[in-house]
């Protein structure tokens, strides 16, 4: 039986989560999580929302706050006004001007910028 | 629209504390906190106690529920723990054992 | 209002750039970069050392840390290998950076500035007979002076570095403005090592030390 968005969960601006929350599906934290978030969906930290703990999903969009470190599939991105200290793996970072964060992004990246060759 | 949903496929194990209504079709484990309605829906399974200013349960609750205003058990659902509430019902096909107070 | 230069898709710079104005690099720097004004890197630029500016812009490559004073932005294409710190900071999607990035203002660690302008000069009398003027301060700009094709040059900016300085030894630009300091200071080399202490002594010449005694 489908239910319509029961696959997305919402942690309303007062709620407040002190726990593990892991599963299927879509997360919107309004309200603040205090614990590790863990889902196969994608993951929002709205603007006003917060989470104080690890974050692993498939992909992250952070407006409000983040304390602590994700590991992301997909795209984590960061829009201005947000607050984020962690450090980050995705498949691409992005981060809005305005936004403030003191993170550590472990993207996959080489430069090969050897010596240039001297041309003789 | 604010509110508090809890998909299916969601599993909490700790505290929640809101003061907006709350809708679990998942599961969680540990304690459910409000000060607005709470409403467990067919296919949510709780281990906790629940206080909620009502509370509604379709779904599978085991552990104590309180609620000032209206506790009610509907048909399917399912709950084993005291209740304490000034209103209390259960549907014809739901399921409960525990004690109540009706505050009388 | 301060000088724009560029360093163009052709040239290399080997060695320090340092100064007032904007900078455009669209070829390639191995140094670090520290200027006043606004840093844009081309798409195809490429720069191996760090990077101060105001605004720093990254379409190209760079292999270092970026400190800004105003932003640093990271648009699609760019990368950065290094930590990003300013009080804005911008990665585009498409933008990508490995390293620390902080809006908060205290950066990995404090530029090293190779502009050793303090005594790096050893004192005499410390020396073994060695050539005290073998250790001028180190310019900022190091400039390698034998020529080479790579166009390898004085970066000064305020001058426009352009392709077609691709295949020539290029000589210190003249500025018609102001230079900042990207002069050549190969300091000392008239100074001559002061005699060694102790002279080499033959067999049996202690006795012969002892009268007389030479310094």
């Amino acid at each position: 039986m489908a239910r319509l968005g029961s696959d997305t969960s919402v942690l309303g601006p007062s709620t407040r989560i002190v726990g593990r929350v892991t599963g299927k599906g879509v997360l919107r934290v309004e309200g603040s999580l205090q614990g590790d978030l863990d889902v196969s969906g994608d993951a929002e930290i709205a603007l006003g929302g917060s989470v104080e703990g690890n974050v692993s999903a498939r992909s992250l969009d952070v407006s409000g706050s983040l304390l602590g470190d994700a590991v992301i599939e997909g795209p984590v991105t960061i829009r201005s006004g947000a607050t984020v200290r962690g450090e980050l793996r995705g498949s691409e970072v992005s981060i809005e001007p305005g936004s403030r964060v003191s993170v550590k992004l472990e993207t996959e990246l080489e430069l090969s910028l050897g010596p240039a060759p001297r041309r003789r | 629209m604010s509110g508090t949903v809890i998909g299916e496929g969601l599993s909490i194990e700790g505290e929640l504390t809101s003061e907006e209504e709350v809708i679990i079709h998942g599961n969680v484990r540990g304690k459910v906190t409000s000060s607005d309605a709470v409403s467990i829906a067919a296919g949510g399974i709780v281990q906790a106690d629940i206080a909620g200013h009502s509370v509604s349960i379709a779904g599978q609750v085991t552990g104590d529920v309180s609620a000032p205003d209206r506790v009610d058990i509907q048909a399917g659902g399912r709950l084993v723990g005291d209740v304490k509430a000034s209103r209390f019902t259960i549907a014809d096909g739901a399921s409960f054992k525990g004690a109540v107070d009706m505050e009388v | 209002m301060a000088q724009s230069s560029v360093i163009g898709s052709d040239t290399v710079v080997r060695g320090n750039v340092q100064g007032q104005g904007s900078l455009e690099i669209l070829g390639r720097v191995e140094g670090d970069v520290d200027v006043t004004g606004d840093v844009v890197i081309g798409e195809a630029g490429a720069v191996l050392g760090s990077i101060d500016g105001a605004k720093i812009s990254v379409h190209g490559a760079v292999q270092g840390d970026l400190r800004g004073k105003e932003a640093v932005l990271v648009e699609r294409g760019g990368k950065v290998v290094g930590d990003l710190s300013a009080p804005r900071i911008g990665i585009a999607e498409g933008g990508l950076v490995r390293g620390h990035v902080r809006t908060d203002g205290e950066p990995a660690a404090a530029p090293v500035r190779r502009a050793a302008a303090s005594p790096a000069v050893r004192s005499a009398s410390a020396s073994t007979g060695g050539g005290v003027g073998a250790f001028p301060p180190k310019p900022v700009a190091k400039v390698e002076p034998r020529p080479s094709p790579v166009a390898t040059v004085s970066a000064s900016v305020g001058a426009t570095v352009s392709p077609g300085f691709a295949d020539d030894d290029v000589p210190e630009s003249e500025s018609p403005t102001p230079r900042p300091k990207v002069e050549e200071r190969e300091k000392p080399v008239g100074r001559r090592p002061p005699p060694p202490v102790l002279p080499s002594l033959g067999k049996g010449a202690k006795a012969k030390k002892k009268k007389d005694r030479d310094s």
